[in-house]
């Protein structure tokens, strides 16, 4: 055979072992392990870390929250609906609480800081779920935005944990204060409030029989000087957390009694108006829900005073901004009347 | 700044990953290259195995041409991967249920197939130059004739052997090659422009058009730069070539389409607005009008009349280079316009190329220009010109 | 009930041993054509290499046997709300790109308008939706259909569907993405060399290319998580249970149940990939 075809034939020889043999050299160990693949790829992508961690991890540090939500409405495993913590407030895994990352995300919209996800838009958030839209089962709770709220946010009116309206609220979480403690306090009162909370010409309101969580809420808002009034932030200051729960308890334990107002006759003449006012403070102005105040046992001034503080500002309340945005001053008289005949129950 | 992605407009419902097409220009050139390469073999194996002696004048310059084309094939390939350093993985487990992995294994296969014929067919030539020229060319001349000058009779006939033996391998193999990339569209049941058993048959019919039309051309160019007389006689045989696989690419083009739409799957509808809609140009007109039907039309008259000289040279080669652009259409048409129908059979995407970037028309044309420089380096190495001075 | 269980594995198992034995065929065939002997050897050596080792040897992952188990997923496409949290539990959970061409995961919404043939599909990629987001990171269904006159309205959650003969590793030159004993299919990101084919040969569009890592992307029913015993995060986010996902093995496991108390479709069953989403709820117009 000519020199150069055995040559040839020995560079093809020659070609072929370095390749197999390079094949070889450069298969990964792992590969074909389990099949035609890398098999220690298997455990390496198994080996990645959670992000969403679940409603237990969320548990151990935000007990009260989480108690607030297993009761209510997002928490039904019943009929299949569980609204889990990392929901709305998007994974749990990406703040890691010792203060190093377990995944550092990227993109805008990743947070990469410390702080829990606290949805601040809900009108936003919620409407995800609840914005009454084509396609969307019957059976979800579905709302047209605009007809619903306004534009209020969803957070005045419902406790996104638990947001059926008249069950648990975030209120009754707080803590009960004493009652005996808080009469001893409570005699600075009596000269505007009236002896036992009940108000007869005095200028302050009637607080007999009113709802603890709404009256602390209210001493709390006069004590930090969110909510102003010339006598009751003199008469607040001084006053500790623990005091204004005593205060409070004490005049929630009083008898309540029915206003005294003289307009008796005085009778609901605009029918579109009240509804509003009933969804939260009760048809009979029995609010059952302990955030909102019982509209019993106050004067008819007293209730438009307030009606109009909130429309012009003085006061600020979300709900009732967007309540008394469009009542005219007939409409506030007219509501007031109605709810100064109340009965306590 | 460059984009990370392209997303393209769609209308109609598409899958919302489909927004971003995942072969682009890179991989039409790739299967337009394979073509070459399987249709300049061919004109080359004609006059080598089935001795058209016709086609000496550019038999050899074909074999090159073709190791060119195919030496550049896995250039628009690295460059699409997402990860091309890593493009060995293929080759190192192959995995074997895929058309791109035995594509590795064929190709490389292919490749040495042909660097053994040219080598083959140019010993001589290089045991000549080893022995007259001087310098670095003598030692690089050297080395490739492996230290073996033997230019003997007995030599000779065991180099025909073999010659003769890769040819008839080469052809399977060149031709196998093609229709595999035919393959590797059409065995995708995901997309019902490309799923058709008819698949590697067209694109092997239209890669021996395009290799044809490109030997063509080359050879009309070279022959203006060395400024010698054209084979006429040649030209005549790779015409005639050119018009009967023509003929064929084009009826079983047309029966490929006429099944789809005569079979009516699901998605037709959409399939009928594409083809009706952004396709016409592209589709009816550049690849089926100017591109098939008008060159098929010249040189049919050219034989019909038997027009000879310049005129036939000048129809010939203006055929050829409206074939090239027809094939080029047709690879692009299958490609991109496979991924322009969604796998819903519910919308379509509008694909317009970038011109710049790596998914780029630049980078393709780029892409399209190494073989050319590749050739114009090795004639120069190895003359492969046969011209008689009888057809001057 | 055990007998019934093998009477039914049977035809499988014979299936699967005949399409293996196809496989294997092209495989060779495949080989033979490609170069011969050295890939035949190859190829043999791999498949002895195979054989030696599929016998019980199993990943090291901790508390985790794959062999125990045979993951499924269901869609109950009726409950679903189209809120798109598992779109974005599924992006943040693996880091998918923050943009609405890229999803491992993705919602559908059908609606046939009166009068009308045909259902009006949308997803997180329209530009209306993308609009009533707001930014390519949040996702959120416009409410384009609350003035029109509706015949018939759903959604349907999509995502890869695991298929017992998947079109995408057939493919995949490499072995980088392959099908695990307990019935997910995954891709090695460090040994993807990016071609795409996968992307091109999945019916369902449930591939993508991650430009960023240079490799393809897709669901991996959270492998991370199943094998620590969590629900996959777009599981974990549903609030109306449209999603679910088990071990099929366990028969108490709420896939199981789902299954056998559905008449359950997979989506285009046509293709042979064999489907391992298993959806309730769906209409003609969906595939």
């Amino acid at each position: 055979m000519p020199r150069h075809i055995v040559r040839l034939v020995l560079i093809m020889v020659g070609f072929a072992v370095l390749a197999y043999g390079a094949k070889q050299f450069f298969t990964v160990d792992s590969f074909y392990q389990y099949g035609h693949y890398r098999g220690s790829s298997v455990a390496d992508i198994a080996s990645d870390k959670p992000k969403y961690k679940g409603t237990a991890y969320c548990a151990s540090c935000h007990a009260p929250q989480l108690a607030e939500w297993s009761n209510g409405i997002h928490n039904r495993p019943d009929i299949g609906k569980v609204v889990r913590c990392e929901v709305c407030h998007s994974a749990g895994g990406e703040r890691d609480v010792r203060g190093t990352f377990e995944h550092v995300s990227t993109g805008p919209d990743h947070p990469k800081n410390l702080k829990m996800v606290v949805p601040k838009d809900t009108r936003q958030l919620c409407t995800l779920c609840h914005e009454r839209m084509t396609g969307r089962p019957l059976q979800q709770r579905q709302i047209v935005v605009a007809e619903h709220a306004g534009t209020q946010q969803c957070s005045v009116c419902h406790n996104p944990h638990s947001p059926r309206l008249n069950l648990v609220s975030a209120a009754s979480t707080a803590q009960a204060g004493d009652a005996a403690a808080g009469k001893a306090k409570a005699a600075a009162c009596a000269g505007c409030h009236g002896a036992e909370g009940v108000s007869v010409n005095a200028p302050g309101p009637t607080l007999a029989g009113q709802h603890a969580a709404y009256l602390h809420d209210a001493l709390k808002a006069y004590i930090e000087g969110t909510r102003s009034d010339p006598m009751m932030n003199a008469g607040a200051q001084g006053l500790s957390d623990d005091d204004a729960a005593n205060i409070a308890a004490y005049y929630a334990g009083v008898t309540c009694v029915s206003s005294l107002d003289a307009a008796k006759q005085a009778t609901l003449q605009d029918k579109t108006t009240a509804p509003k006012c009933a969804a939260c403070h009760g048809a009979d102005g029995n609010s059952t829900n302990p955030s909102w105040p019982k509209l019993i046992g106050l004067s008819k001034a007293y209730l438009v005073n307030s009606l109009k503080a909130y429309k012009g500002g003085a006061r600020k309340n979300g709900m009732m901004a967007g309540v008394v945005k469009d009542m005219s001053d007939a409409d506030m008289d007219n509501v007031a009347a109605y709810y100064a005949n109340a009965t306590c129950k | 700044m460059d984009a990370l992605f392209h997303a393209s407009p769609f209308t109609g419902y598409v899958y919302p990953n489909e927004t971003v097409i995942p072969w682009t220009v890179l991989i039409v050139v790739y299967p337009y290259l394979t073509g070459l390469v399987a249709g300049a073999f061919t004109i080359s194996s004609l006059y080598q195995v089935f001795g058209f002696t016709q086609l000496r004048p550019v038999a050899h310059f074909a074999l090159l041409i073709s190791l060119c084309c195919m030496l550049t094939v896995p250039l628009p390939l690295l460059l699409h991967l997402g990860q091309p350093e890593r493009a060995f993985n293929a080759m190192i487990t192959p995995h074997v249920t895929s058309a791109f992995a035995v594509f590795g294994y064929a190709a490389g296969f292919y490749i040495i197939l042909l660097v053994l014929e040219t080598w083959f067919v140019f010993r001589p030539h290089i045991v000549q130059q080893a022995q007259q020229r001087t310098g670095v060319m003598r030692w690089f001349y050297s080395i490739l004739s492996l230290g073996s000058y033997d230019l003997s009779e007995k030599a000779m006939s065991y180099d025909r052997k073999w010659l003769f033996t890769l040819a008839i391998i080469g052809i399977p193999g060149a031709h196998g090659l093609h229709g595999y990339v035919g393959f590797v569209f059409g065995s995708l049941k995901s997309r019902e422009w490309w799923s058709s058993d008819l698949m590697p048959v067209i694109f092997l019919l239209s890669a021996i058009i395009s290799g044809t039309a490109f030997v063509i051309v080359l050879y009309v160019v070279s022959c203006k730069l060395r400024k010698v007389s054209i084979d006429l006689s040649c030209m005549k045989v790779m015409a005639y070539a050119l018009w009967g696989f023509m003929m064929f690419t084009l009826l079983i083009e047309g029966v490929e389409f006429l099944s789809l739409v005569y079979r009516g799957r699901e998605g037709i509808e959409v399939i009928l607005e594409f083809v009706t809609g952004p396709l016409i140009i592209p589709f009816f007109i550049l690849q089926f009008g100017i591109g098939s039907v008008l060159p098929l039309i010249v040189i049919t008259f050219l034989i019909w009349r038997g027009t000879s000289g310049t005129a036939l040279i000048v129809g010939i080669t203006g055929s050829a280079i409206l074939v090239l652009l027809a094939v080029l259409m047709m690879r692009y048409n299958v490609v991109i316009g496979g991924q322009e129908i969604s796998k819903t059979a519910k919308g379509l995407i509008a694909y317009h190329p970038p011109i710049l970037g790596r998914e780029g028309l630049l980078a393709a044309g780029i892409v399209l220009t190494v073989p050319l420089i590749l050739l114009s380096v090795l004639v120069r190495l190895f003359t492969p010109w046969h011209d008689s001075p009888r057809t001057a | 009930m055990q007998q019934n269980e093998q009477l039914e594995n049977q035809p499988d198992e014979q299936l699967e041993k005949q399409q293996k034995e196809r496989r294997d065929f092209l495989g060779c065939l495949g080989g033979a054509i490609a170069c011969g002997a050295a890939t035949v050897v190859a190829s043999a050596a791999s498949s002895a290499a195979v054989a030696a080792t599929a016998g019980g040897a199993v990943p090291p992952i901790p508390n985790f046997d794959w062999s125990k188990h045979q993951w499924a997923f269901g869609v109950d496409a009726e409950r679903c709300i189209g809120c798109l949290r598992c779109v974005e539990a599924c992006k943040r959970e693996n880091n998918v790109a923050p943009d609405a061409h890229h999803f491992r995961t993705w919602v559908e919404r059908y609606v046939t308008l009166e009068g009308e043939e045909k259902a009006r599909i949308d997803s997180q990629a329209d530009p209306a939706n993308i609009a009533a987001s707001g930014t390519d990171g949040q996702y959120r269904f416009a409410n384009r259909y609350k003035d029109a006159k509706v015949e018939k309205a759903f959604f349907v959650p999509k995502l890869c569907n695991h298929c017992t003969h998947p079109a995408c590793v057939q493919v995949c030159p490499t072995g980088a993405t392959y099908k695990t004993e307990d019935g997910a299919v995954l891709i090695d990101h460090t040994y993807c060399i990016g071609c795409q084919y996968c992307v091109q040969a999945c019916p369902y569009g449930a591939r993508f290319f991650n430009e960023e890592k240079g490799v393809t992307d897709k669901c991996t029913w959270c492998y991370h998580r199943i094998t620590k015993g969590l629900q996959p995060a777009c599981v974990e986010v549903c609030p109306v249970s449209a999603r679910i996902f088990g071990d099929r093995n366990d028969k108490q496991s709420l896939i199981s149940q789902f299954i056998q108390n559905h008449r359950v479709q997979v989506l285009r069953p046509e293709t042979g990939n064999a489907p391992n989403v298993f959806y309730v709820g769906i209409d003609k117009d969906v595939s």
